[in-house]
């Protein structure tokens, strides 16, 4: 089974988790919320699959570019 | 019978080239789950349209005259939904469809009578690229280059290509040329294969990062949508074309209007939220202002800060441009640059009215985007855009900051601007702006901050926009639909009948 790590688009803080590991995800399904320049940005799910981990807290701040997820394809 | 000989010899020559590399490599074909060079083709056109050139074509090397049937290269014309198009499918049972001196002959053929013409070049690639041994050698390699237009891309005509295999040397050359690309999620598409690279550079290769379709259509965005079967890409080349004209001089055709049309529009105060803090998917703004099911995106997993898309309003096809604040909140980046300016060149090149929908916080800036030359995509785009000679109408809806408020089609860089009432404009987002203006910082001084940002945010609104008339009106988002089909029609009155100028109907936009 391949991997897919998910990776942060922008530089912020991680405001809300939304899916859980374990959790069946679709193409664009949102995995966690991210707080950066006051707006609320989701981090989403660039392949369907399984949601193997979460690699950030909320409260976490987050790079650019920085993987917060990995889904099982 | 009068001619028996010769027709004898005739049924036998193109049963010959219908066999292509012969049975064993079809069935191969279709055990991976492929079509065949020919079954392509009776894909893609209208059912008995085609018209094969080049059949008897085959190697100019005597030894290889049996075993290279249309040289690799199936080429014709055909009707795809009524509409004339010419096609190069690349057959891969006969010498991996490698680039010989006569099938590129008759690609040039191809090429020149699509133009000649006003008819689109459908390009189905599957190549290993040159033909070893042809090439080989300073008389092998000397040979090429016997058509000096051969590269030259003035957009007179589309050219859509699919990708359905190996694509090296020719075939990847005409992908890049192409204004659509569909590519098969185990095809490849580089400048030469795996193989060869780990050869010359010594080092080993995973082949979908040197040529996967998810590097292509998310990293370089040469690839507008991966599939998983030829089908599938054949059917999008056609879905793209029917949003084209047929050559530049043309509008592109017009389709009926589908029941209940207006009715998307009507929702649009709940797709956009109130809070400013929150975003959305621009995606259903533009399927909610145009026809129910006609929004097609391009590139939609490239630079997903802006979102390009062709369309239609009340049946008129119109390329809809916009920042998406579901990503990065909509800040434009180098590739989102880009990614606009391309599709200003494609609408501008074939008479496509533009929609610039709006709301971005401005452009990311920063060391990374500097080295990324963000500077000179910026005023790429910005070119672009007042180089454009089709209608163009944008509307502000939310955020609308700095030069991306003009890069976006502010003021008069579009023929008419709209505002939503919830537009705010400004030189830069007002948390930024007390900073950057006043020094001061929100965790230093918060009740000062607020003071300050209210002075900042003071005269932003879009009816201080209407005020000055840099817009034309401000808007209910409920009507922006009904003022974009009015607009359409108002400016469709031009003189030039909706041909327009074609400025940079040779710029390249593959960067």
């Amino acid at each position: 089974m391949a991997t897919e790590k998910v990776r942060a688009e922008i530089t912020g803080t991680v405001w809300k988790i939304v899916s859980q590991p374990g959790q069946q995800l679709a193409e664009e399904d949102t995995i966690l919320i991210m707080e950066s320049m006051k707006m609320e940005i989701p981090v989403i799910a660039p392949v369907k699959g399984t949601l193997a981990s979460l690699l950030v807290k909320e409260g976490q701040e987050v790079s650019e570019g920085q993987d917060v997820a990995v889904i099982e394809t | 019978m009068a001619f028996e000989k010769h027709v004898a010899e005739h049924e036998r020559r193109k049963a010959h080239a219908l066999a292509m590399g012969g049975a064993e490599r079809l069935a191969k074909q279709k055990a991976q789950g492929r079509l065949n060079a020919r079954e392509r083709i009776e894909r893609l056109f209208d059912a008995g349209t085609f018209l094969e050139i080049g059949m008897f074509a085959r190697s100019d090397r005597r030894e290889e005259w049996d075993r290279t049937p249309a040289d690799g290269k199936v080429c014709g014309y055909g009707r795809i939904a009524g509409r004339e198009a010419a096609v190069v499918s690349h057959d891969i049972t006969v010498k991996s469809a490698s680039s010989s001196p006569i099938n590129v002959r008759k690609m040039g053929h191809m090429r020149r009578t699509a133009l000649a013409n006003g008819m689109p070049l459908v390009l189905l690639n599957e190549s290993s690229g040159a033909r070893i041994p042809d090439t080989m050698g300073a008389i092998g390699t000397g040979t090429l280059g016997q058509d000096p237009t051969q590269f030259v891309r003035m957009r007179e005509i589309p050219y859509v290509s699919a990708v359905l295999g190996p694509a090296f040397g020719t075939a990847c050359w005409f992908t890049q040329l192409s204004d659509f690309v569909a590519m098969r999620k185990d095809a490849q598409l580089a400048i030469s294969s795996p193989r060869v690279t780990e050869i010359a550079i010594r080092q080993k290769i995973d082949p979908q990062e040197l040529a996967g379709w998810r590097m292509q259509a998310e990293v370089v965005g040469k690839v507008d949508y991966g599939v998983d079967t030829d089908e599938e890409a054949i059917d999008l080349l056609k879905k793209f074309l029917s949003y084209l004209p047929s050559h530049h001089n043309e509008t592109p055709p017009r389709a009926a209007v589908p029941a209940g049309a207006d009715e998307g529009s009507r929702g649009l105060l709940e797709l956009v939220p109130e809070d400013r803090a929150k975003v959305y998917d621009m995606r259903k703004v533009a399927a909610a202002i145009c026809d129910p099911g006609s929004v097609f995106p391009l590139k939609d997993r490239f630079a997903r800060t802006a979102f390009t898309a062709l369309g239609r309003i009340d049946g008129q096809v119109v390329g809809i441009l916009a920042s998406n604040p579901m990503f990065k909140a909509g800040a434009m980046d180098p590739d989102s640059c880009d990614k606009a300016t391309a599709f200003l060149v494609l609408c501008d090149s074939f008479n496509i009215p533009i929609v610039i929908l709006v709301d971005t916080p401005g452009f990311l800036i920063g060391v990374e985007g500097e080295r990324r030359k963000a500077p000179g995509k910026v005023i790429n785009m910005m070119s672009a855009l007042q180089m454009c000679s089709v209608p163009k109408f944008s509307i502000v809806m939310r955020k609308s900051y700095g030069q991306a408020y003009l890069n976006m089609g502010g003021t008069r860089n579009t023929d008419e601007m709209l505002a939503w009432y919830s537009a705010d404009v400004g030189f830069m987002d007002p948390n930024v702006g007390v900073n950057v203006v006043y020094g001061v910082k929100r965790e230093d001084d918060p009740k000062r901050f607020e003071e300050l940002k209210q002075e900042i945010q003071r005269d932003s609104s879009a009816y201080d926009l209407a005020g000055i008339f840099s817009a034309v009106a401000v808007i209910d988002p409920r009507e922006s639909r009904q003022w974009l089909a009015r607009l359409l029609e108002v400016h469709q009155k031009r003189p030039t009948k909706g041909v327009g100028r074609h400025l940079m109907g040779g710029w390249p936009t593959t960067f």
